[in-house]
Order: structure tokens, then sequence, then C-alpha cells
């Protein structure tokens, strides 16, 4: 059985008329590494929530269909249960720093405090987390005096740093320069190569292109398309329905349309179109 | 924008070493054998004999002294002056302005209350210099105090001077857009809504997101918490804290049978 399972899952926050998620059909195998694209208000956000246990548990709302995860049914088991097994980070950096430390260092190891690590373990697997995501030179800062990036990185670090089977990240480079998307998307592939399953939200289509298994893209709470980066990165439905596309993809598909452009496929990445537009 | 609430300085002392629960006791003894104790000289005999010299064992003498002018001065200096002036007792005069006497009695009753305010602040002042305030909720939590409450404490220390400094970034982007802060009173009392209004709804959507950080964190995860720092409490903190409250005990007792 797949690792994710959401079976016809529909949902509505409280207090709200149309659902936010209709009849999502989603399955993920472990050890998969799956990237989410949308425009604004396609629920992209509320299916992380979904997939981290938050929606239905913390945001109550009517859920109908089924969420599985790591053998977890979210029907049957609670959101203390649901977060041993799956790590959430989001966009806002700020809003993740716990409040309760005051150096990145007790902030990394606030989840492994509160979900009762014994402490000669803890230290080593805070300093690990840390090297992973080149962060040991802040150790001894307040998470409050870091920039929006670094803040980023530690929010992941205090995910990474508990070790869960799947990893859910909305955005988690937003505030980051490019330099810092490449190491955290490669922190990222690493552990999908380990083992850990990662869904992940992002705009940024090149990276995507070079680093997830598998894209779907969500719109108006439904899936409208999913497959392979590639495929469903330079696919026409995606265009047509007001997707962010690369800047690469939607040059080429100009210069194709023109007859600059020889190959069947566009490109989404730089590389790419710099090895078509060579042939 | 980065300071944060709290007077914790850290250094290496004796003080510094002594488990969180020790110092509060210390704090909390120092402060009712002063107000108990039946004898005149108690309060600036504690303050010189016992206050002044754990501000030197702490090695916080420079802070303590700097918050001494600042805040202890004031506030017991004004206490002195209008029990000086204010309180109808004794006969002695010794000074007097117009309707306000000052007797010798009066004037002894002063130096009594303000020492005993310099000794209450300054016990706690003491304490808040010597103790990280998330090695006290680490203590107090793993003596049942319920970790909510804990995380309450220390995180309105750390997000007040964010939102203070949040604050002051709206002011500046309402001003830039011609929000007048600066002239008649009753314009300034208009201006308050566009300022206060963002931060109150923002913060109060800050508070979601940080919910589910926290909760992602497992924060009320059913398993025992651990802690990453061990916090010392050994014999002689609870010989020390036993002696304490049998001090405290033998002032209250005092101060019944003696009056």
């Amino acid at each position: 059985m797949a690792f994710i399972n959401l079976n016809n899952v529909t949902y509505k926050y409280p207090l709200t008329k149309t659902p936010a998620l209709q009849n999502i059909n989603l399955q993920v195998n472990e050890g998969e590494f799956v990237a989410i694209v949308g425009p604004n208000g396609a629920g992209k956000s509320t299916l992380c929530y979904t997939l981290a246990g938050f929606v239905p548990h913390f945001f109550k709302g009517e859920i109908s269909g089924t969420v599985e995860v790591a053998g977890m049914d979210s029907s049957k088991s609670t959101l203390d249960e649901w977060v041993l097994n799956v790590g959430l980070a989001f966009q806002n950096p700020f809003n993740q720093i716990s409040g309760a430390k005051y150096t990145v260092f007790e902030e990394i190891a606030f989840g492994l405090e509160n979900t009762g690590v014994p402490r000669n373990e803890m230290k080593p697997r805070v300093e690990e987390a840390m090297k992973l995501t080149d962060i040991s030179n802040l150790a001894d800062r307040s998470p409050y005096s870091l920039s929006g990036g670094q803040q980023q990185r530690v929010a992941l670090t205090s995910i990474l740093v508990m070790r869960p089977k799947l990893l859910v990240l909305d955005e988690p480079t937003s505030q980051m320069d490019p330099i810092g998307t490449r190491e955290v998307f490669g922190v990222i592939r690493k552990m999908a190569e380990g083992g850990m399953t990662v869904v992940m939200v992002e705009h940024k289509m090149e990276w995507i292109a070079n680093f997830a298994d598998r894209v779907v893209a969500l719109k108006d709470g439904q899936v409208l398309m999913e497959g392979k980066p590639n495929e469903v990165l330079t696919s026409e439905l995606l265009a047509e329905n007001g997707f962010g596309v690369s800047r690469y993809t939607s040059t080429t598909r100009e210069a194709k349309k023109q007859g600059l452009w020889k190959k069947e496929n566009l490109p989404v990445t730089l590389d790419e179109a710099v090895e078509g537009f060579k042939k | 924008m980065h300071e944060r609430l709290s007077f914790f300085v850290k250094r290496d002392s004796a003080l510094h070493h002594l488990n969180p629960l020790t110092k509060i006791v210390l704090a909390l003894s120092i402060i009712l054998v002063s107000i108990f104790s039946p004898w005149y000289w108690t309060s600036h005999g504690l303050l010189l004999v016992v206050i002044v010299p754990l501000v030197f064992i702490g090695k916080v003498a420079n802070e303590y002294f700097t918050s001494a002018l600042r805040l202890i001065l004031p506030a017991a200096g004004f206490i002195f002056f209008m029990q000086a002036f204010f309180q109808p007792i004794g006969q002695t005069v010794i000074f007097n302005f117009w309707f306000l006497d000052i007797t010798q009695e009066s004037l002894l009753f002063a130096f009594r209350i303000a020492t005993r305010i310099t000794v209450m602040i300054s016990a706690f002042t003491l304490f808040l210099l010597t103790t990280h305030p998330s090695e006290l909720m680490s203590d107090l939590t793993r003596r049942g105090l319920p970790p909510q409450f804990a995380y309450v404490i220390i995180s309105t220390l750390q997000i007040l001077p964010q939102m203070q400094a949040k604050a002051q970034t709206i002011i500046a982007a309402q001003r830039s857009r011609g929000l007048d802060t600066e002239s008649t009173f009753f314009k300034r009392i208009g201006s308050v809504v566009p300022l206060v209004s963002p931060l109150v709804f923002g913060s109060l959507v800050e508070v979601e997101e940080r919910a589910i950080a926290i909760e992602a964190r497992g924060f009320t995860s059913k398993k025992a918490k651990t802690s990453l720092y061990e916090i010392s409490d050994r014999s002689s903190d609870k010989f020390i804290r036993w002696g304490l409250v049998i001090l405290v005990i033998i002032s209250i007792v005092l101060k019944l049978w003696l009056s």
C-alpha cells in the first residue's frame, strides 16, 4: 500500500461555503519527493495541513473521504500521534520560532524535549541536524536575531531533527537567496534518497524540475494534473490555467511558435534550454 | 530591536549555580523576614549583611548598583519623603514647612518603610539578575508547573519586544502614507485606530500560526517531557531552602511573641 493514500478527500473549513479541497486522490510511495504547484487559493496549504494532520484535528471543519499516512488513519488517530511521524514546516519563518527558547540550539531541541527524547541523545541529534542544514555557526544566536532565510533554515532544522517519516513543506525557501535555496533543495533531496517521503509546495519551477520526482498541480481545490516534473511544468494545460511557469518554458514556447525551437518538448531549466538551442 | 525582556546576566558564580527554586525561596525569605522581624534594625541590617554580600558573590555588582540607582533609590526615596511628611505620629517636631511636620517618630517610620521597600526590590533584582528565565521555567515545569503556563511566561518575555518592533514598523508605514501622529491631541487619538488594528489583527493571525508550529513540534505530546540541560538541584540546595523556611518561621514566631 502507498505511504500516503488520500482517497476522495473533500474538506471544508468551518464557516466557509466552498470546500478548500474537492475529491482529492493522491498516492505517494515511501521515499518519493513530490512537489505541489498551483495559484493562490488552490488549496496547497490546506493539502499540507491535511497531510500533517492539522486538518481536521486542529482546524475542525467537515472532511469526507479517507486520509492515510504512514499506516495511520486520520479519523482514528490523534494529532499528537500524527506529529511523531509527520513533520510540517511552513512559509513564515518568524511564526515558527517557538518563542520559548533563547538560542538556536535550544530552539531546535524544543521538539525533542516535547517528545521525550533522552538528554544524552538530544545533543548529538541537534548537532547532526544543524550540520546537515549548515547552521552550526548559529547555535548560540538568539533565533529572533536571524535573517528571514536563516530563520527558515532553523524552522526546517527544528523539524528534521525530529526525524519524521513524512516531511511536509509549505514554501520553505520563500525568503532564501538562490544559494540558500539550492542548498536546502540539496538537503531535502538527500533526505528523500535516505527514505524520507517529502511533499513540498514550491513556486520555483526550475528547482522542482531539478529535484522532484513528481509534480501535482492543484487548482480550485482539485488535482488538475500530475506526473513527471517536465511533463507537468511545460504542459499547455498549466499555461492555460494561469499557473506560473519558468521563464525558460515561456520563452521557448514563444520560440517554438516562430519555429526557432526545433525539439518536441519544452524545457524548464536554463541548462535544458541552452542544450535545446544548441541542436 | 532584538533585545529581550530579561535581566539575566551570564556569569560564573556560586549564586548562578544554585537551583532556581532555591533562589526564589531566598528572595521570598529575605522579604518575609524583613516584614515580620520585630526589630527595627532588621531591614537595613539585611541590606548590608545579606544583600550587598550576595550581590558580590553573584558577581553582578555593576548591574545591581545601576538598577539600584535607576529604580530602587527613586522609589524608596519617594516613599521615604511621603511617609516622613504625612505620617501623623510623634510629638518631637524636627522640621516644619507650612502645615507639614517632620517628627522624629515619622522620620524613623519612613526610614523603616523605605528600607523595607529597598530590600524587597533588591531581593527580586538579585534573583532576576542571576536566574535564566528558561532555566527557571524548566525547573518549575519539572516540579509540576503546567508546561502551557511556563510557555506563556517565557514566550511573552520574548515576543513583547518583537511586537514593539512591529508597532514601530506599522507607525512608520502609516506615517509614510500621511497619517498624522504629531499634531493636536484629538487628531492623535484619531490615528490610534489605523495603528492598533493592524497590530492586533496581525497578532491574532500570528498566534494561530505559532500554535500550529509548536504543535508540529509535539508541544501537546502525551509523552513525558525531557530537558536539554540538566538543572542542578544538589542536597545543599535542599538544605538552604529548608534553612530559609525555618528562618522565616522563627521571625514570624518572634513577631507574635514579642508584640
